[in-house]
């Protein structure tokens, strides 16, 4: 047990909401070594504290807020990561978020929030460097997102604090309801703003006034230096920091092949012209914003000027939101888009899971699954805002029979609607995917079905990437500004800056170990809730149907595919053919605690 | 009068370059008084030179925020406090960026007035900050200043630039980098894609600086929210509670 050198404080603020007290919980250099932060430690904590099968919900249920070494320091476009046992899948999720919030917490002197236990009342958390206080949020409840910002802004009376707020889709317990950090950017995809309202916590503000210590500040700053002038200078970035992850939609329909359409049918989707980047620059963008320190700015904010949404100031659309709420849904009038996307934003629910499901409920539809009399008398087709803007309100406030139905998200919809319905179920592990088609592009497919979340598109499209971004999501930064930039040179770099910030001695070798412990701890917390590999593949329908259309027509994502996929990420970590850690695995990994946890999980599933 | 003119050979460079030519018809035209006391002056600095050394000729002396460039990437905060601590740490940066509501960022600068409002505004005698002649940045001396008891300057400045060091109490004053403002360099780095630079030195802008000071960080962002989302394109601009509804329907 040797206390932190640099990089972290080696506490973390413990908040009890039951009991409204606070303590600083120590934690040791051993335990960042192993887990770094963030993703990692929270994984660290899942496995360790929770036994199989714990209820997401339960009081002593917790959240871990973590930013982790890298956050603070120099190092450009640091990240949040908030990381839970996920009350919509039943499994470990993270959700990341860029912004400033999570240097804010490194600023106020902790490595993390740590929040257990549920409040009686509403609640807002403010947090000034070690001064902790639990206001009243009885009148914020039922606001949305932007209003609860600015009303935490103004109870903080500090315009430089930031915030992480629910809307009322969390409040109404929502299980894809997200958090809204700094009102334009989302922790989203676990159902983290579900247990943050079923905590009773409205939101969260943060002001620090210190700085993280560096063990040998030179050699820091030297490999800071160099990693921001690859994300300043690397010629691949300098679309992304004109046109936002927007442009993707444009070069994913007309060269990739990967844009989803209408429920995931096809991934030709000619109207893109209509809503995609191009459109956005000639009609809606005002602004270019960054993260902390990041050259890439890539989230664009813009203002809409005609038609019933005059006046409605937004963010987006982004690769993701305009993909699930733009071509996914067929729509073709960029301003209802926009304001499908920051109705989302304000209600506080995942962009990604709500268009997931209005496409899947639109399919049924026009498939005669489901009748307008199961919708409350609405019957979406596609690119029709109106009717979508009703079904999410419906969905965020669980209203009439639509929204009952609709904020199940599409696995449970699709079992108890039954009729077929599977076929058009696009999920794994009970998660709808994010925009990339994998049948078009299919290194994405490592990402959906073999990262720990499931359907998430942000945990690496390749088996050595899965292993890099467990790391950016625990060190945490981003991975336009750093992962993806650093390329072959990640291992380098990170240890590069690790070592001089925390006085560590890690190699190279150690950089991958450390990745693949990550994943591992994720994976026994996974293997507990009965995750193995009969669960690791993607949807029917993109290993049944071939793409109809476009520049990838007649691709498949096969059965072969599948395995060649399987195999060569489970080896590389160390699983079995299963995809269970092996006890040799969890030896070298450190992990001996888990030997007992993965036996019990073999016999009780069978494995 | 004689104060006004003074204060021109501060304003433009001492080569003859075209502005230097410009300023000394100017002066010209002004009146043959004024010609004779800047000839004295730089009579008079010149025999100076011989004894202290010379101030150089490239160092910059006013700092310029082009508002609208700003993304809120906040690397002049990171610079400035990496170049006075050695460590990133916001709260001890002089410069910062305000996020006003959430959609506009505005970086809050010294903009290194002639008549410094802060300097005139400190009790102590000797004045505690002082505009250092070589480069205009505000130098303060610790010694002497009252910190946390007085912050007469913070109250002074017009443009709420003036934070106080956490840890010692001391105002902290833009100092100019001695010369070679190390958020400038920041900020130049990683801007150009699409945008040019925020942060400039020496770009006057017509004296723009000095009405900008006047402008509270809030009041800007509130100007420039409404300059970037609401240009007065078709006579009107929807209030804030249309903005709501439309937001909710």
């Amino acid at each position: 047990m040797t206390a932190t050198k640099g990089g972290c404080f080696g506490k973390i603020l413990e908040i009890d909401l039951s009991k409204q007290t606070y303590k600083t919980r120590e934690v040791p250099d051993e335990i960042y070594q192993k887990a770094i932060g963030g993703n990692g430690l929270a994984a660290y904590f899942l496995t360790t504290e929770y036994k199989a099968h714990k209820d997401p919900l339960a009081e002593d249920a917790f959240i871990y807020i973590g930013p982790g070494p890298l956050n603070g320091t120099f190092c450009v476009s640091t990240r949040t990561s908030f990381a839970h046992m996920s009350p919509y899948t039943g499994l470990i999720s993270h959700a990341e978020t860029g912004a400033h919030f999570g240097n804010e917490i490194k600023w106020a002197g902790w490595d993390g929030i740590y929040i257990k236990g549920r409040s009686k009342k509403p609640v807002w958390l403010s947090i000034v460097d070690d001064k902790v206080e639990f206001k009243d949020a009885t009148k914020l409840w039922s606001k949305d997102t932007e209003e609860t910002h600015e009303a935490i802004i103004k109870g903080m009376n500090d315009p430089y604090a930031r915030t992480a707020v629910i809307g009322p889709a969390g409040e109404n317990q929502v299980p894809f309801s997200c958090v809204i950090v700094e009102r334009f950017r989302a922790a989203a995809r676990s159902g983290t703003g579900m247990l943050m309202g079923n905590k009773k916590l409205k939101g969260l503000a943060v002001r620090g006034s210190k700085g993280v210590p560096v063990v040998d500040n030179v050699k820091f700053m030297e490999m800071a230096t160099y990693a921001k002038k690859l994300a300043v200078e690397k010629e691949a970035w300098q679309g992304i920091k004109r046109w936002g992850t927007a442009g993707l939609m444009e070069q994913n329909n007309f060269f990739t092949g990967s844009l989803i359409t209408k429920n995931y049918q096809t991934t030709w989707y000619p109207d893109v012209v209509k809503i995609g980047a191009e459109e956005a620059n000639r009609k809606f963008w005002k602004r270019h914003v960054a993260c902390n320190h990041c050259p890439i700015h890539c989230l664009k904010l813009g203002v809409i000027r005609e038609g019933k949404y005059k006046g409605l100031i937004a963010e987006g659309p982004e690769y993701e939101s305009g993909g699930l709420l733009g071509s996914n849904l067929g729509m073709t009038n960029f301003n209802d888009m926009i304001a499908l996307i920051e109705a989302c934003d304000a209600y506080g629910i995942d962009n990604i899971s709500t268009g997931g499901v209005l496409g899947f409920t639109t399919e049924l539809v026009e498939k005669g699954v489901l009748k307008p009399a199961d919708l409350d008398g609405l019957k979406p087709k596609w690119g029709d805002g109106d009717t979508y803007m009703e079904l999410i309100r419906k969905i965020v406030y669980k209203e009439g029979k639509a929204g009952k139905l609709l904020s199940k998200g599409v696995k449970k919809m699709s079992a108890e609607i039954g009729k077929g319905s599977e076929a058009y179920a696009v999920h794994v592990k009970g998660k709808e995917l994010a925009a990339h088609d994998a049948r078009g592009d299919k290194a994405r497919a490592y990402s959906y079905a073999l990262g720990s979340c499931g359907g998430d598109h942000h945990e690496g499209a390749s088996t050595r990437a899965l292993v890099i971004f467990a790391m950016i999501n625990s060190l945490s930064t981003c991975s336009f500004a750093s992962a993806l930039i650093w390329g072959g040179e990640n291992a380098k770099i990170t240890v590069g800056m690790l070592n001089p910030l925390c006085g560590w001695n890690m190699t190279e070798d150690d950089y991958w170990t450390t990745g693949k412990r990550i994943l591992t701890m994720e994976r026994v917390f996974n293997v507990r809730e009965g995750i193995s590999r009969k669960d690791d593949i993607l949807p029917v329908r993109m290993r049944t149907e071939k793409l109809p259309a476009g520049p990838k027509k007649g691709a498949i994502f096969t059965e072969e595919d599948t395995k060649k996929m399987q195999d060569e990420f489970y080896s590389f970590v160390g699983w079995d053919a299963k995809g269970i850690p092996t006890d040799a695995t969890l030896k070298a990994y450190g992990l001996e605690y888990s030997i007992d946890d993965i036996a019990r999980a073999r016999k009780e599933y069978n494995l | 009068m004689e104060g006004k003119e003074k204060k021109l050979p501060d304003l433009f460079p001492k080569e003859t370059t075209r502005r230097g030519f410009l300023r000394g018809t100017a002066v010209a035209a002004g009146s043959a008084v004024a010609m004779v006391t800047v000839g004295g002056l730089a009579a008079k600095a010149a025999h100076a030179q011989a004894a202290a050394p010379a101030p150089q000729k490239d160092l910059m002396k006013y700092l310029f925020a082009e508002r609208e460039n700003c993304t809120g990437c906040r690397a002049c905060e990171y610079a400035c406090s990496v170049y006075h601590t050695g460590v990133v740490r916001p709260s001890v940066s002089r410069i910062h960026v305000l996020k006003y509501k959430d959609s506009i960022d505005v970086p809050v600068v010294c903009w290194h007035c002639n008549d410094a409002p802060c300097v005139a505004a400190c009790p102590t005698t000797p004045k505690s900050i002082i505009p250092d002649p070589n480069h205009n940045g505000i130098i303060l001396n610790e010694k002497t200043c009252l910190g946390r008891k007085c912050l007469k300057c913070q109250e002074a400045c017009p443009a709420q630039f003036v934070w106080v060091n956490p840890d010692t109490g001391m105002p902290l004053m833009c100092d100019m980098c001695a010369g070679d403002p190390a958020c400038v360099k920041a900020c130049k780095d990683q801007s150009g894609n699409p945008q040019g630079p925020c942060l400039m030195t020496n770009k006057l802008g017509f004296g723009v600086n000095l009405a900008f000071r006047d402008v509270k960080p809030n009041e800007a962002g509130k100007d420039l929210l409404d300059l970037t989302f609401y240009p007065n394109v078709d006579g009107k601009r929807p209030t804030p509670a249309k903005t709501k509804k439309t937001r909710r329907s």
